[in-house]
């Protein structure tokens, strides 16, 4: 048993299990399933992904003739209750597949990394039909027009108040901020990137100020999860700056940088990319109130998908590719551009690169966890290829031998990086570490008490094969993954918080949605979720 | 009589608009009034009545017997075909489509009759597009490009633009721009500062020649064959639209038969959105009509990967959007049962014609009061967002609740779940059945 956030590695010891959690015994009548020589870990977390959104459904109306290549016949469910449904995969997957090839690899819980909150029913429907995981989302404020507003206003008090009913409102789990201030100068036409003091009309509104703002919103309402933060300029050389920055303004307070790869880009004297993760991995391993992950880049199609849209614009520009755009109302916006990394493209390769150092160079994978920001940088079904990348060394090797190295100069990964990771350390950053970050205290863990999701794998010298078909998969208690097949696809449960806030702050939202909304204040909210939300304040 | 009561912030359905901010005046069993209502909302609240009919063969029966029947025609059709029409809840809808998946059936929508050319272009190209508060908060020209406003999307002017003011338009009207195109006798029905009438033959031309000047504002040496009119006319709007800081190009993604519905006209207007992008900030909206649409799109969409013309006959859906179009002259290997569910009463006529010709199952509103009689199950529904509460999407896929008004009859989602219920029973007969809970 890997179980690292209760010290246990590797050790022989029995799960039990007893309405849909761990317990520390069982009866000797009960049945059991004989895991003998096989590796058991918690069922993995996925804390970043895109996965439930309308921003997800875009991508998915973009791609028919990427639908028509990866058919998804309905698996062959053995239970009495839940009827198979067929879909399609690719890149981004549609629902119903999406629940099955999850739980397939052992996933038990995915959070939808970015949704608008005016948007939020459509991101509630998707989860419904997104069987077997656990799944919530994080709602989008960094470029809110009423909190931009407050922030103009000197009012940030009110602004976390504001943070507040808008999670408790829309049912999300946690605050989001993408490319701060720079998708709403993207909607009023600047196509350039955005530093930390870019003012925003007055220039008490920065990307400075919002983030402080949101970072303290998340920590002052003591959100299970720290502010999620994509820094300004992503995907531009040179942006180690700026990401450097961003962390050194937040200053001690707890914060979560996702997807750091594609944040991590020097530029030579010459003006070319150039790795610059080892500045960054050097910055969140001396910061202890840092996190992340990693957002790595894995060769093959991808589908981008982001609030970030003026990224969007500059890869279709740059790519020919085509582009979908919506900007998204008083919010945020969203954009779509299919893409593919080559092996044989440079920037491709030092992207691909830069998320291997950011890995291996990381001393504590608590904070330093794995995702691919699927479908950005790649699928989700590449997790297992990538576990085997960070294992193996020699594998790991010959796939160094193949890519271009033009751009690898000077890089770690091209000196040579010995480090393997262990099974426990794939333990921490593929359920335990997450699952810390998201103050998910029953996830992540096989303590008693913790959810009865186990994932359980035959050992192969082969990680990309061990990790790509465990064996045996629990979900809250139900053997959904048997032998290797999916047999079983029961409901998963909605992750989200309520946070309190003080009511009078609704007055003056209500006034801002008469005077400037196209929905009703009484229409916002969404009622009715299938679960009752999960505790805040007690971190 | 009972004391009239209100019902606020109600969602009508009577176009795409989608307008959250109706206020309903019940009396007893009825709407007496609909505030707020353009004439298209009127006409979808009505009086807020519905039959309430259970037929099988134009026998009158029980609900369950009904079920049944729908079940077993289901079970024993070849080649079953499921239809959404206008008029359900994004949970029906889901509901139709796990029937679907569950029958290896053909799937298709009211779209493939009147949006299919829209949606196939922006599936090639791709869409620069917003949100309607966009439009309202920071579009400063806005031109509506043949869509005629007054008949089609009554308060889309007064919701949306170029009425109301927003944040970076704070006077409303008179921050913005209007530009109104007039396309053979499709008249864009708005009060505009620029007015532009085009014959439906120089539409293509002069939107090409446009996206031209706006890609290369010398581009005036490379229109030799275009008229100097057409020439002048393009350079006129290319102006506009590249004055502006933000524009809506505004048309009808589901346009009658004034207008053309090719894909090389939706490519063009698309094109041209994007490529303004270039030099200033442009969302083009294609608004469509009412009854959540846009729902069922986006439904399809997340569980089949398509937003119409789906077929699962292989097990798996596959996208034959060409098939699709083809609905109105349905043969006996396209399909020999159909199941039709919403409102029924809302299907283009041919393909309303070609669907009575087959067995149907009818669940929806109105069912009852359709051409379908003979060998036909038909089961009357409530109407979604007046007697069963859910979702629908606006026009730009923003999600609104649907209130349920009045009490009515059973829900179609639950009907329709009824049937799937049955219908899994006999096909999966290891499979135990869902427990649901019929009404009346």
């Amino acid at each position: 048993m890997y179980d690292p956030a209760n010290a246990v590695d590797g050790d022989v010891r029995d799960v039990c299990i007893e309405d849909g959690r761990i317990v520390a015994s069982l009866p000797e009548s009960a049945p059991r399933l004989d895991a003998r020589g096989m590796v058991v870990m918690p069922g993995g977390v996925d804390m970043h992904c895109h996965v439930a959104s309308s921003s997800v459904n875009v991508a998915r109306r973009l791609l028919p003739e990427e639908h028509s290549r990866h058919h998804a016949s309905a698996p062959p469910l053995d239970n009495v209750v839940d009827v198979p449904r067929s879909g399609a995969d690719g890149t981004v997957p549609t629902t119903f597949t999406t629940g099955y090839r999850y739980a397939g690899l052992g996933y038990t819980t995915v959070f939808d990394a970015a949704v608008a909150p005016i948007m939020a029913r459509t991101a509630h429907s998707q989860l419904d039909d997104t069987p077997i995981v656990d799944g919530g989302f994080f709602a989008l404020l960094g470029n809110d027009d009423f909190l931009l507003r407050l922030i103009d206003a000197g009012d940030r008090e009110r602004a976390h108040e504001y943070a507040a009913w808008v999670l408790a409102s829309v049912g999300a789990y946690a605050i989001k901020i993408v490319n701060p201030a720079g998708v709403e100068l993207w909607k009023r036409g600047t196509k350039e990137g955005t530093d930390l003091d870019t003012a925003l009309g007055s220039g008490r509104v920065t990307p400075r100020a919002i983030l402080e703002t949101l970072v303290d919103a998340a920590n002052t309402l003591r959100l299970p999860h720290a502010a999620h933060i994509h820094c300004n300029n992503l995907g531009l050389p040179g942006n180690s700056a700026t990401t450097l920055a961003t962390m050194a303004a937040l200053d001690g307070r707890r914060a979560h940088f996702t997807h750091l790869q594609f944040h991590s880009y020097g530029k030579s004297p010459d003006g070319r990319w150039r790795s610059a993760a080892r500045e960054i991995v050097e910055y969140v391993n001396a910061h202890q109130n840092v996190s992340g992950d990693v957002g790595q880049v894995m060769f093959g199609p991808a589908a981008t998908i982001t609030a970030d849209a003026p990224v969007e614009y500059l890869l279709h520009k740059s790519s020919g590719r085509k582009w979908a755009n919506v900007d998204i109302e008083l919010e945020t916006g969203c954009g779509v551009v299919p893409h593919e990394y080559r092996e044989r493209n440079a920037v491709a390769a030092l992207q691909w690169a830069i998320g291997l150092e950011l890995f291996l160079l990381s001393s504590d994978p608590w904070r330093l966890v794995l995702s691919t920001d699927h479908p950005n940088g790649g699928s989700f079904m590449s997790y297992p290829e990538l576990v085997r990348l960070l294992m193996d060394r020699v594998y790991r090797d010959e796939q160094i031998g193949r890519v271009e190295r033009r751009l690898l100069a000077g890089s770690a990964l091209a000196d040579g990086l010995a480090r393997e990771y262990s099974l426990s350390e794939i333990a921490i950053i593929t359920r335990a570490g997450p699952a810390r970050l998201l103050g998910l205290r029953t996830k992540g863990h096989l303590g008693v008490g913790a959810d009865a999701d186990v994932t359980v794998y035959m050992p192969d010298d082969n990680r990309a094969s061990m990790f790509s078909t465990p064996r045996y998969v629990v979900k809250g208690g139900v053997l959904v993954v048997e032998e290797g097949q999916l047999r079983r696809a029961p409901t998963g449960h909605r992750l989200h918080v309520r946070p309190p806030f003080d009511e009078s702050v609704t007055h003056d939202i209500e006034r801002y949605f008469d005077q400037y909304g196209t929905v009703r204040f009484a229409n916002y909210p969404v009622a009715g979720l299938r679960d009752s939300p999960l505790p805040v304040g007690a971190r | 009589m009972t004391q009239p009561s209100v019902v606020g912030n109600v969602t009508c359905l009577g176009c795409g608009c989608a307008c959250d901010d109706i206020d309903v005046v019940v009396a007893g069993d009825r709407i007496v009034d609909a505030r707020n209502t353009c004439q298209l909302g009127r006409r979808w609240f009505g009086d807020g009545q519905a039959p309430s009919a259970v037929r099988v063969d134009d026998a009158d029966v029980g609900l369950e017997q009904a079920v049944r029947s729908a079940a077993a025609r289901l079970c024993e059709a070849a080649r079953p075909l499921v239809y959404l029409a206008p008029g359900l809840s994004c949970e029906a809808q889901r509901e139709a489509v796990a029937i679907a998946d569950l029958l290896r059936a053909r799937l298709d929508s009211v779209t493939s009759s009147t949006a299919l050319s829209s949606i196939l272009a922006s599936q090639e190209h791709g869409s620069a597009s917003a949100t309607l508060g966009e439009l309202r908060n920071r579009a400063d020209v806005v031109v509506f490009w043949g869509v005629d406003l007054e008949a089609r999307y009554p308060r889309f002017a007064l919701r949306y633009a170029p009425g109301p003011a927003g944040v970076h338009v704070p006077d409303g009207r008179r921050s913005r721009t209007v530009l109104a195109v007039d396309v053979g006798r499709a008249t864009a029905t708005v009060g505009a500062d620029v007015r532009v009438a085009l014959d439906a033959a120089d539409e293509l031309p002069t939107l090409t020649a446009i996206e031209a000047f706006v890609r290369s504002p010398d581009a005036s040496g490379l229109f030799g064959s275009l008229a100097d009119r057409l020439r002048s006319t393009a350079r006129e709007i290319a102006t506009a639209l590249l004055s502006a800081r933000y524009t809506a190009l505004v048309y009808d993604a589901e346009p009658d038969d004034r207008t053309e519905r090719t894909g090389v006209r939706f490519e063009a207007l698309a094109s041209l959105a994007q490529a303004l992008n270039d030099r200033t900030r442009c969302a083009a909206l294609a608004l469509r009509a009412g009854g959540n649409r846009s729902g069922a799109d986006s439904v399809l969409v997340a569980q089949t990967g398509y937003p119409c013309a789906v077929d699962f006959a292989r097990g798996y859906p596959r996208y034959d959007p060409h098939a699709g179009s083809r609905l109105g002259v349905l043969r006996g290997h396209d399909a020999d049962t159909a199941l039709v569910v919403g409102d029924a009463t809302g299907i283009p006529g041919d393909v309303a014609a070609s669907l009575s010709n087959l067995h149907s199952v009818v669940i929806g509103p109105h069912a009852s009061t359709t051409a379908w009689r003979a060998r036909s199950v038909i089961i009357d529904t409530g109407i979604d967002g007046i007697h069963a509460s859910g979702t629908a999407l606006r026009t730009d896929d923003v999600p609104l609740p649907l209130r349920a008004t009045l009490p009515g009859p059973r829900s179609a989602a639950e009907t329709i779940r009824a049937v799937r219920s049955r219908v899994r029973r006999t096909l999966l007969p290891g499979h135990a059945a869902e427990p649901t809970a019929l009404g009346s």
